[in-house]
């Protein structure tokens, strides 16, 4: 996603190595995606769903 | 003895073989009172760049260097930056790339030295149009 838009960073972080911010953002388990502070995505999501659900678009399913 | 069997080497430079532009793999490490990690990081980047010409790495103090810190917005160590043809491809990685994040860090290689994004192509509009910053940060373990 960082690479197709300049708008977007993305940093992959190893959870053990950096105890604080896992303290930070309650990471239970993995994979756990943060966005912008304020989204959380816990686990591994299909590729529509996971970007859907990270760039905080409306889900289609929803009247 | 490398971190990597021949094998895995054997299959990871085919892997790499499409690459087409140079990429760059900037090791952020604090020598002192740092993690060891930044040494298996080394170790990991070195064993893939000596695998494919295109692929350097270049080394940078977590604590020295500051205004490298500063320009890739490098925030903690160890920490790797990757540079498709000297350009920052706004893909990081913080911590040794052992496990998963290894699987995460090829890839990453892979779009940055290919340009080539394997998204749906209706992921892609949505990607394309965010239009604010956005900070995408993703925990892992190596297992």
């Amino acid at each position: 996603m960082a690479a197709a838009n300049e708008m977007i960073t993305a940093d992959a972080i190893e959870a053990t190595e950096f105890m604080d911010l896992s303290r930070k953002y309650r990471v239970t388990g993995v994979p756990k995606t943060i966005v912008n502070e304020t989204i959380e995505i816990l686990g591994g999501l299909p590729e529509k769903m996971f970007v859907r659900q990270a760039l905080d678009l409306p889900d289609p399913d929803t009247p | 003895m490398g971190l990597l069997s021949p094998q895995d080497e054997a299959t990871l430079k085919q892997h790499l073989s499409s690459i087409t532009f140079p990429v760059q793999l900037v090791l952020f490490t604090q020598a002192f009172g740092g993690s060891e990690t930044g040494d298996v990081a080394k170790q990991i980047l070195g064993e893939i760049a000596s695998l494919n010409d295109k692929i350097t790495i270049v080394e940078k103090s977590f604590v020295l260097d500051t205004e490298d810190k500063a320009k890739y917005k490098v925030d903690k160590a160890p920490a790797i930056v990757i540079l498709s043809d000297g350009i920052d491809t706004r893909m990081k990685m913080y911590g040794a790339p052992t496990g998963y994040e290894f699987v995460g860090l090829v890839e990453a290689i892979i779009v940055a030295g290919t340009g080539k994004i394997d998204l749906d192509p209706e992921t892609m509009k949505w990607v394309q149009a965010v239009d604010k910053p956005t900070h995408i940060q993703v925990f892992s373990t190596p297992t």
